[in-house]
């Protein structure tokens, strides 16, 4: 994150007046609490955050809260985020969507993020469902899940975020889950304090069309292990993980993109250069 | 996610039990306040009027307690610093027990839970103390919540438990044909 001067506000002094037009039950309530929560305890100024998103019913969040933010098109959310950083490197950038958004129209957007290391803290909202548009599956819907519009199951192996972040180069890579709103705080801190491109995959059930996922407060559980920094002991780590792990698997020490010394970029100058006569 | 803490098994101090306390109240006055905004949304205003009142019954509480705080200087905890039961504070509310057609009984359910919840955080936190005032203190919030648990009670045998179609919707959120 960016060095600010910190400021004492409440959790509740980062939501908006906007109200969430979620659904009762949905685990996004428990995460934007998370959020506004790791921003009052970092003491970010609100001016001084941006929360930008893609689309789909997580990527509705930037709207609820009390900062800077932007609700982009679909799968883009990560190129918009990069491009604030670059251009603001002074603020806090908080990428925000869902799986959907995040694995399947943005995957490659994700791969790339990761390889970058811009310091920015992309949240997922993983639900293995496509909400908004009525419940299609996701990249994360497991192959068996039986619907209406999915009869007998999809068939197609699952992608795996966290392996996929790691492969990739994320700087910081952890899980959360939504029911665990102080636990997901400490693990938003940590993600927004360490430098580089952070990677936080919350589970975050949606109780209207995966009913099923309230079960989940029943199957998550500790990592029985430390966050590690060692990158391929946290790949062998999380391939032999059942998904319900909860907690930092990994934290880099990779040197964040930054704008290359001396090299002079001014983005209105040199938009003035191309455009003007 | 962290390992759920042994409870109160190390005694409080004044202003730990305090700050225990008032985060126990704020937080509940603001969850209750958001159910009934989202079941207001939902259409479910029977429910979203119930949450209301009991977002003002905990807002009661946290004046009390923060009159009793008066000048004492509370500990500034971080969330995951705090000493629960569980995870999460006494009277969070467990979303996956919300639902959108929830019915009267089901929200006071929910509540009753949370009082109890409470009530049996503040009595364990009565019988580990080592200092009489803290004990005191203690043993007063905890009735202060079995009273919250006697209107509960009271509240929900107005209410007739919900039926086994109580979420059934004529026009479900499912709508692909």
């Amino acid at each position: 994150m960016s060095a600010q001067t910190p400021c004492k506000l409440k959790a509740s002094d980062y939501k908006s007046d906007t109200k969430p037009v979620w659904c009762p039950g949905c685990g996004d309530f428990h995460v934007l609490l998370s959020l506004s929560k790791a921003a009052a305890e970092i003491g970010l100024q609100p001016e001084k955050i941006a929360v930008i998103s893609g689309i789909g019913c997580s990527s509705r969040i930037p709207a609820y809260m009390n900062c800077y933010g932007f609700h982009g098109i679909h799968g883009r959310a990560l190129p918009l985020a990069t491009g604030v950083k670059v251009a603001r490197p002074d603020l806090t950038v908080i990428c925000a969507g869902g799986d959907g958004d995040g694995f399947s129209i943005g995957g490659n957007h994700l791969l790339h993020a990761c390889r970058r290391n811009i310091d920015i803290t992309y949240v997922v909202m993983d639900n293995e469902v496509y909400g908004m548009t009525k419940g299609q599956p996701s990249p994360t819907t497991a192959p068996d899940w039986d619907s209406k519009i999915a009869p007998g199951g999809i068939g197609i192996s699952p992608f795996y975020p966290l392996v996929i972040a790691l492969a990739s180069g994320a700087n910081f890579v952890a899980r959360a889950f939504s029911g665990d709103p102080n636990g997901t705080t400490q693990i938003l801190v940590d993600a927004i304090r360490h430098p580089g491109f952070s990677f936080v995959q919350i589970l975050s059930p949606c109780v209207t069309f995966r009913p099923d996922q309230r079960d989940w407060k029943k199957q998550v559980h500790a990592a029985p292990v430390k966050p590690t920094s060692d990158a391929s002991q946290a790949a062998r780590r999380v391939m032999t993980d059942d998904g319900f792990n909860i907690g930092v698997l990994y934290k880099g020490s990779r040197d964040p993109y930054q704008q290359h010394v001396g090299h002079d970029i001014r983005f209105d100058r040199d938009i003035d250069e191309e455009f003007l006569p | 996610m962290r390992e759920k803490s042994e409870s109160v098994s190390a005694p409080f101090s004044m202003a730990e039990l305090l700050a225990h306390a008032l985060t126990i109240e704020l937080e509940a006055v603001q969850s209750y306040r958001e159910l009934a905004q989202q079941m207001q949304q939902c259409g479910n205003d029977e429910v979203a009027e119930l949450f209301d009142r009991m977002s003002a019954l905990e807002a009661e509480h946290a004046a009390k307690i923060r009159r009793t705080a008066g000048a004492i200087e509370l500990p500034e905890l971080a969330p995951w610093e705090y000493r629960w039961p569980g995870l999460e504070s006494p009277e969070n509310i467990d979303l996956a027990g919300v639902h959108y057609l929830m019915t009267p009984y089901q929200a006071l359910q929910l509540a009753l839970d949370n009082e109890n919840n409470a009530m049996a955080f503040f009595e364990a936190a009565a019988n580990t103390s080592t200092d009489d005032r803290v004990r005191a203190l203690a043993q007063e919030f905890a009735d202060d919540e079995r009273q919250h648990v006697a209107w509960m009670q009271d509240w929900l045998s107005k209410y007739t438990p919900p039926g086994d179609d109580w979420d059934y919707d004529p026009d479900p959120p499912v709508a692909i044909d």
